[in-house]
């Protein structure tokens, strides 16, 4: 299972695409960040810690996981990759878990990134700030939602197959259909896995004053998108023939 | 004892598609066998089931007894070039091989061994997107050659490539059977493996037409042959079998393998015996093929 994990870190690290998505989340937190800091006032503790999970991350990593488990099927390299481990459900696993790794891996550098420029300006402004103690709760909420959606990506991918319709649905979904149940459906909506869960881990209301999960039951409930995306996945990987 | 590559009773079936009926045949060590057919005889659905990625409907393929899916290190014991052989257009050749060793647990060092081995080390941090048919194919042999299996698998590897490429590949092929690997290559061009292969497979609309060495299955490419019909033919036969020569009946007529009409004519003369036709008729491994693969009625 290591080299498996070990040799589909590598396929992310050798293409431009993660760099490059890698390189969006973390300008495009930093902007809002950045912005947020310079423009607002009279910030509470409350909205410094609402800022520090403005990490972009598990959007960009969702897209990641979409584009890079669909796109063994785009470049038709799933039967290379099959060859080289035929245990196709060690492979999904694999796949899953090096997306989850690589979004908390890269979640930690963004929301590292943006704590530190963002402490900075509201400090220079005399703007309060946060202790460790609050930022480090930030920080892991931030890895762990990120790691989810990696992971919940690669299951989508897996199941859509065609990239271009798995990253447009996913995008539709997370912007459009999930907001739009959250809005007519909140008891529905909430279980959301692409905004509204998320959210709940992070506490942060980007619905109004729609009643989100609490964090432990979000995470939960995350997962349990993640294990059902992962079981549709596999049973549809397994019996597929590769002709 | 347990060949290499084993087929039995192999099946596939797609909806209502029989693509594959009941094939069975093995692949020795150290030989080259062609696996060939028209297109759509099953050749590359045969592979396919073969090599763990479709799922046979009867029968078993197994390499030394074990189905790919169940074998520990696969590519230490199979390497395979299929068709569709494709890359991540942005990922470079070397890159490409880090993840293949890094997936089968080899060393790092075989990816620049493989890829001098298939002529590729200048192009190797090159992005694949900006390859050639040909080195495309070398990658995907380079990829197949990483854990030194000891069975090649090639489905349609000329297609595509330019006359040094065909070249290159025959050689290869026969450079890797003499090292003592299985090697089974399919094709739907005979020409093109006629002169690299040691056995054939021959399969059409999905079922076995014939198998063994080349020769015996498609007939050695003999040279003239040449058609006769005398008054007596039995005595023209005996006086062409006096002279050394191998005559088949084929209806009213002799047929004459490897000789021409002229020394047939010169051996009745002599032997005054009257013929009433008398022309050449070749028999050519194409030919062969082409009777061998044709739909039985």
């Amino acid at each position: 299972m290591s080299a498996l994990l070990h040799a589909e870190l590598l396929k992310l690290r050798t293409t431009r695409t993660f760099v490059a998505l890698g390189g969006a989340a973390l300008g495009l937190s930093l902007l809002v960040v950045v912005l947020t800091a310079l423009l607002g006032k009279s910030f509470t503790e409350k909205e410094v810690r609402e800022l520090f999970t403005a990490d972009f991350t598990g959007l960009f990593i969702l897209m990641l996981g979409v584009i890079g488990m669909a796109g063994e099927w785009r470049h038709r390299t799933i039967t290379s990759t099959i060859l080289a481990a035929p245990d196709r459900l060690r492979l999904l696993a694999a796949k899953t878990l090096s997306y989850a790794l690589a979004g908390a891996l890269l979640s930690l550098i963004v929301t590292a990134a943006i704590m530190a420029v963002g402490t900075l300006i509201l400090s220079s402004r005399g703007e309060p700030t946060i202790g460790i103690s609050q930022l480090t709760d930030v920080l892991w909420r931030n890895l762990l939602v990120a790691a989810l959606l990696g992971g919940l990506g690669v299951c989508i991918g897996a199941l859509v197959r065609n990239q271009i319709v798995a990253v447009v649905g996913v995008l539709v979904f997370a912007f459009v259909l999930e907001p739009a149940i959250m809005a007519l459906a909140s008891d529905v909506g909430r279980f959301g896995p692409t905004v509204a869960a998320p959210n709940g881990i992070l506490e942060v209301q980007p619905f109004g004053n729609s009643e989100l999960l609490a964090p432990g039951i979000a995470a939960l409930v995350m997962v349990g998108w993640v294990a059902l995306g992962f079981a549709a996945a596999a049973m549809l990987l397994r019996q597929r023939d590769l002709v | 004892m347990v060949a290499p590559v084993e087929i039995r009773d192999l099946s596939k079936r797609f909806g209502r598609v029989e693509a594959v009926r009941n094939l069975s045949f093995d692949v020795g060590a150290g030989r080259v066998t062609g696996f060939l057919g028209p297109n759509g005889a099953g050749k590359s659905t045969t592979l396919r089931a073969l090599l763990g990625l479709v799922r046979p409907t009867t029968g078993t393929a197994t390499f030394d007894g074990r189905p790919y899916d169940e074998l520990e290190r696969p590519s230490t014991q199979v390497g395979a070039v299929l068709e569709d052989a494709s890359f991540h257009p942005g990922r470079t050749a070397r890159n490409h091989l880090r993840v293949l060793a890094a997936t089968g647990e080899h060393p790092q060092e075989r990816v620049d061994v493989v890829l001098a081995e298939v002529g590729l080390t200048e192009a190797a941090d090159r992005r694949v997107k900006g390859y050639s048919m040909g080195m495309r194919q070398r990658l995907a042999i380079a990829a197949a050659l990483l854990g030194d299996p000891s069975v090649l698998i090639l489905d349609e590897p000329t297609n595509g490539l330019d006359p040094p490429g065909i070249h290159w590949m025959r050689g290869m092929l026969r450079d890797q059977a003499s090292r003592g690997r299985a090697v089974l290559v399919s094709s739907h061009l005979l020409a093109e493996v006629a002169q690299s292969v040691d056995d054939v497979v021959v399969i059409a609309k999905g079922e076995l037409r014939g198998q063994g060495p080349l020769k015996q299955v498609l007939g050695g490419d003999d040279g003239p042959s040449t058609e006769v019909r005398a008054r007596d033919n039995n005595r023209l036969a005996r006086e062409l079998e006096s002279h050394g020569h191998t005559v088949q009946r084929d209806g009213d007529a002799l047929l004459v393998l490897g000789v021409t009409p002229e020394q047939v004519g010169a051996i009745a003369g002599e032997a005054r015996v009257n013929l009433i036709g008398l022309a050449p008729r070749g028999r050519s491994l194409e030919t062969a093929f082409f009777a061998l693969t044709a739909e039985t009625t």
